[in-house]
């Protein structure tokens, strides 16, 4: 493991990994700064570059949006109280009281701060833990696979958005995405409807795109959005007794973030409104809380930005993404011929390091790309959409159409926006769907080696040989009741 | 938040008026949960025409399970969840998710995804530049852009950097005509 960890840190210091990186942190900051566009949208419209790019280059620099995208969403959130994304929601309550203080740049200075601290704990804590929950995982059969594979899908129907029927009734639909194409078990044609087209299944990147990235452009375009007022950065820069004051909270966001970040379908918002909770009941003056607390800011900071490593636990290890954001970059994972799962430790262990490890460096980079770009950042709230969102439109297009050179992809793109516009209107979560999609092929093929394995009698074989199994699956609808339970019972923290 | 009173069918909408069962009848999740749930029950019922015999060798099944076992199973639960959500719903007794879109912002939203349909159709047929140039245009123009310049340097700049980029860079194509190539081949250094 040492020899895979030191051949994986040589190649995350690669000239071309730290120069990408960068300019994936840019462009994600960039992004997420600009109002009603979102890290996820710029994912999914970049993720076709990182095909074309080792390994190595491609991921970090998608990682590289990711991390960006997150703290740039904050900068809207600070300077006009709009949140770039939803993990920045929490992080406006205070952050947009600071600049009606004339406390724009501290507040800055503070999300920036928070966010590195929190993102580089949970990255080492990943790197620490991610080898030994792999060779848990290399000990697991078909039937802990399927019963793990369910559970997933049960724990992201159960925390995505309030109504669960509606998120498994989406969990289905991708399950039943998934099978148009070639039967994964059996190799015949299932849902093709004799279309040439659909006989290698449905490609993942139109729709990622088309149900991620799309409907957010088409929100845009409804609202008719147009360029906003800018709010100038004023006030002093953050000193180091504040820092030292907002330690602990820094501190205990992180923790929450990192332990949010695990367990699939919860994400940065959900961290951040705990971080912001826990750190709200424990100051002295919680009243302050809204008002324009700086420990608010960075508690909801330091845990959003904290969920970004665990997240890859779940998706490096079993496949099994943990959000959408993750979802996309499972895409950028096959598509370079990485599979992820136990295996992938054992064939590939040391670019799984670099990837880790540059996940790390991303962090350093993003302090200094972040501490020079703030000013920069805080100017593009006044950028016209007219402008951006017809390339963001090209962008689309073309990344959708260099991934596999087929018309047809283009069609797909449109068909899927269209769906995710609908899904919006009727209020489904289509992340669940892209879910089901991903993960339906493997549980699918789980499914069919534990019947095999059985012989016939699955209730038998589950109760005498594969006990874990049993109590995963027994235990899936009850954990995820539980979560859906204490998930709409907690409001906003007011 | 669920609703106290599930039989009360005069749920309040987010903008105050209580919801009326027409209402409810017309709503987008309605329209939804009525077109899943009749995919999926016609999906069921045509399940042998919609999935292949598996393969056979010596009279024995090369699948370890039939091909449509799985998605039976899959339809059933989406038709069945489909039946529960479409009687919740039209109970009045789903959680209140917030505003639906509203009916003025539907011919910004039909616009657009026309002209993105346009743009799908025409892309391939006379080049990436050409297509782009048209449905950026068009795009600006949706957007309330109503400066020539603007739109020109936008419609005409954006297509051609992006081209030079992923063909010069990440040497991969994009469709375009002879005629369009001939002139990038032209630019001197390019």
């Amino acid at each position: 493991m040492l020899d895979q960890f030191t051949q994986g840190f040589a190649m995350a210091m690669r000239l071309d990994t730290v120069a990408l990186m960068s300019f994936g942190l840019f462009a994600g900051m960039l992004v997420g700064a600009l109002p009603g566009f979102t890290t996820l949208m710029a994912m999914a419209i970049l993720l076709p570059i990182s095909f074309f790019l080792d390994p190595v280059v491609g991921i970090p620099f998608l990682l590289g949006i990711y991390k960006g995208g997150i703290f740039g969403g904050s900068v809207p959130a600070i300077l006009i109280s709009m949140p770039g994304t939803g993990a920045s929601v929490a992080t406006s309550r205070d952050g947009y009281k600071l600049t009606q203080k004339g406390q724009s740049r501290k507040a800055l200075d503070m999300a920036l701060v928070s966010s590195v601290f929190g993102d580089t704990a949970s990255d080492i804590f990943t790197i620490a833990m991610i080898f030994p929950i792999a060779f848990l995982v290399m000990q697991f059969g078909p039937p802990e696979l399927f019963a793990v594979l369910l559970m997933s899908l049960v724990i992201i129907a159960a925390t995505s958005g309030t109504n669960p029927v509606k998120s498994l009734m989406m969990i289905m639909l991708g399950l039943w995405l998934s099978f148009i194409g070639t039967d994964p078990l059996g190799g015949v044609e299932r849902f093709t409807f004799g279309l040439f087209d659909l006989k290698s299944g449905i490609p993942l990147l139109p729709m990622l795109i088309g149900v991620f990235a799309l409907p957010e452009v088409a929100s845009v375009v409804i609202r008719n959005e147009k360029a906003r007022k800018l709010t100038s950065l004023v006030g002093e820069r953050l000193n180091w007794a504040e820092l030292r004051r907002c330690m602990p909270t820094i501190g205990r966001s992180t923790v929450i973030g990192t332990m949010v970040g695990i367990v699939p379908g919860l994400g940065q918002i959900v961290a951040a409104m705990m971080g912001y909770s826990a750190a709200k009941n424990a100051s002295k003056h919680p009243e302050t809380f809204g008002e324009g607390e700086l420990e608010g800011v960075a508690a909801a900071e330091a845990a959003n930005n904290a969920v970004n490593g665990p997240t890859m636990v779940p998706l490096l290890t079993l496949g099994i993404p943990g959000d959408n954001v993750t979802a996309i970059l499972l895409g950028a994972f096959v598509a370079q011929g990485l599979r992820p799962g136990p295996q992938l430790f054992e064939e590939q262990g040391a670019t799984v390091f670099a990837i880790l490890v540059a996940m790390v460096i991303a962090n350093l980079l993003f302090l200094v790309i972040g501490y020079l770009s703030i000013p920069i950042f805080s100017r593009l709230v006044t950028i016209r959409t007219s402008v951006l969102i017809p390339l963001v439109i090209m962008f689309a297009f073309a990344g959708t159409y260099v991934y596999r050179s087929d018309p047809v992809d283009l069609l797909m793109l449109v068909g899927f926006g269209i769906f995710g516009i609908i899904a919006r209107a009727a209020k489904f979560d289509v992340m669940p769907m892209v879910m089901g999609f991903i993960l339906g092929p493997s549980m699918e093929y789980a499914f069919g080696q534990t019947i095999a394995m059985s012989g016939g009698d699955t209730a038998g074989f589950f109760l005498t040989e594969r006990i874990g199994a049993l109590c995963v699956l027994i235990a899936t609808p009850v954990i995820g009741f539980l979560l859906w339970k204490r998930l709409n019972a907690r409001a906003l923290p007011a | 938040m669920m609703h106290d009173s599930p039989v009360s069918n005069e749920r309040p909408s987010v903008h105050g008026a209580p919801l009326t069962h027409r209402d409810r009848l017309r709503s987008p999740e309605t329209l939804t949960l009525a077109a899943l749930l009749i995919a999926s029950a016609l999906s069921l019922l045509c399940l042998g025409s919609l999935v292949a015999e598996p393969k056979a060798l010596f009279g024995r099944s090369l699948s370890a399970i039939p091909p449509s076992l799985f998605p039976m199973l899959v339809l059933t639960a989406l038709a069945l969840l489909s039946a529960i959500a479409l009687v919740l719903q039209l109970r009045g007794m789903v959680p209140d998710e917030g505003a639906p879109l509203s009916v003025p912002d539907s011919p910004r939203a039909t616009a657009l995804f026309g002209i993105m349909l346009l743009y799908a159709l025409i892309l391939t047929q006379i080049g990436f530049l050409i297509s782009t140039i048209v449905a950026v245009s068009l795009i600006s123009l949706l957007m309330g852009a109503r400066s020539i310049p603007q739109i020109a340097a936008v419609a005409i700049l954006g297509p051609v950097l992006l081209y030079l980029a992923a063909t010069r860079l990440l040497a991969v194509s994009l469709p375009e005509l002879d005629v369009v190539e001939t002139i990038y081949a032209a630019i001197p250094g390019l």
